[in-house]
């Protein structure tokens, strides 16, 4: 538990010193900021380091492992519905839980001025998370190769983007960048894993990965389908 | 400091309930683990629980307005294009920093049976997004829209996944969720945000997002690319030992 805490200390002030010091130097030149602004810079990047530490410790002891045998234990039990129902909840609840999609959508939200709620653009953002994490699963059973369906989705993000509203594409793209964050990429790796780890014949390797890059095209297409209907 | 920091409480609280009741129903339901793991789980989201709140808070009073007004400070510089390199050399300092990226280049080391050093693809992604960081920012000064370099970018890339091999795609798509990590997503929106609003006739909802979206485009252009190169340099000597299996 000490050793866990040093590394991932380690690992998380190593991540952010460098642009720290960047910033830091910017005050030294006419870039400046309102020194306000930059001492509660200096107190957010304080808060942002502990933070980081604490969350990424929480997954590793409670979370992760929960996400391991949830992986592992779900093509023991068999039925094809169950494993995608519940493939779609984890990809589901953990977007939900995400602090990198919680940071975007409140910058959307006052961006915007309440046009695009953050409450509704989570939750349209998980749901294509979820459904996509468990499309991934039904690719891992069927052995159906990545790159159909990665061109598929993609082939459908090119020709949605030519009928969506202008002001939601970059949302949309950024929607599916942040799903990626430190909640979500450990829980989807480690069912993936786990899940093509029981499954003969699968390699972990290139089964088990692709997961996080095909997680991310359903929000792309979840917020450009709500930018048609709603807009 | 800390105002409406019981507002991000609840925000977090809200966001963890559903993870702990599905995990919670499988619990009881199916997996039936041993108290040990119950024990965890809790000690483990209470932990990250704090950590969430510690963290939004420190974004949103420290990084945020701190990436606004540095975004803002950049147009003051009457050279405009002048903030393109400032842009590439922030996008490098992030990505080099993120511990993911760290991760998945020893993945890529391993997958090409270390023919491909891992301090190589870490450079390779760093470029890559410094590349496409340095775009968005040209993008945001002359009002290039999102779609003239996304569409193009993926179009580009389901071509070369029909090239390369079945790890590296995986990889590769990977490697641009990674890349787009916590730093990327606070620091260098906030200052594309700040940019926008304050460089006049930009809408900040239509010029300042899409950074983001650039950032996950470039580690897969890169790392296809990178795949490629090898596996034509390796052709020539012998068969390459991470090629994939026949199916």
């Amino acid at each position: 538990m000490p050793g866990a805490i040093k590394t991932k200390s380690l690992e998380v002030i190593k991540a952010i010193l460098p642009l720290v010091l960047v910033i830091v130097a910017f005050q030294f030149t006419p870039l400046q900021m309102p020194s306000h602004t930059f001492y509660q810079f200096l107190g957010g990047v304080a808060m942002v380091i502990g933070g980081m530490i604490l969350f990424l410790i929480g997954v590793d002891i409670g979370i992760l492992p929960v996400g391991e045998a949830v992986g592992s234990e779900l093509p023991k039990r068999g039925s094809l519905s169950l494993v995608i129902g519940i493939a779609f909840l984890v990809g589901f609840t953990a977007t939900v839980a995400e602090p990198d999609v919680m940071v975007l959508t409140k910058q959307i939200d006052l961006v915007s001025q309440g046009a695009i709620s953050d409450n509704l653009l989570i939750y349209v953002i998980a749901i294509g998370v979820g459904f996509f994490v468990s499309m991934s699963m039904l690719r891992i059973i069927r052995g159906f190769p990545m790159k159909y369906l990665l061109t598929i989705s993609y082939a459908a993000v090119i020709v949605l983007s030519f009928f969506t509203p202008t002001e939601f594409v970059p949302v949309a793209f950024d929607s599916g960048g942040v799903t990626t964050g430190p909640m979500a990429v450990p829980i989807i790796l480690a069912l993936g894993l786990g899940f093509s780890s029981v499954i003969a014949g699968r390699s972990a390797i290139s089964d088990g990965f692709g997961l996080i890059g095909l997680a991310s095209v359903g929000p792309i297409i979840g917020v450009m389908t709500m930018g048609i209907i709603l807009f | 400091m800390f105002t409406g920091i019981g507002q991000t409480s609840l925000g977090v609280l809200k966001a963890l309930a559903p993870l702990v009741v599905l995990s919670v129903v499988f619990q009881l339901r199916v997996l039936k683990l041993p108290r040990s793991y119950v024990l965890n789980l809790i000690k483990g989201v209470a932990i990250a629980s704090i950590g969430l709140i510690l963290f939004l808070q420190g974004v949103r009073v420290g990084f945020l307005p701190a990436g606004e007004a540095l975004g803002a400070a950049f147009t003051s510089i009457s050279v405009k294009p002048f903030i393109i390199p400032i842009g590439f050399s922030l996008g490098f300092l992030t990505t080099w920093g993120e511990p993911a990226v760290r991760v998945l280049s020893d993945q890529v080391e391993k997958a090409s049976a270390g023919s491909i050093r891992k301090n190589i693809i870490l450079l390779i992604i760093a470029l890559g997004v410094a590349s496409f960081v340095a775009l968005g920012m040209a993008k945001i000064i002359y009002g290039i829209p999102l779609t003239y370099i996304i569409i193009p970018g993926y179009g580009l890339a389901i071509g070369l996944m029909w090239l390369s091999d079945k790890t590296f795609l995986s990889i590769a798509f990977d490697a641009g969720g990674v890349a787009t990590g916590p730093l990327a997503v606070t620091f260098l929106m906030a200052v594309a945000l700040g940019v926008a609003s304050a460089i006049e006739g930009r809408d900040p909802i239509v010029d300042g997002f899409g950074l983001i979206a650039l950032i996950a485009l470039a580690p897969i252009l890169s790392v296809m690319i990178l795949g490629l190169i090898y596996k034509s340099r390796l052709r020539r000597i012998s068969l390459p030992k991470y090629q994939s299996r026949k199916e």
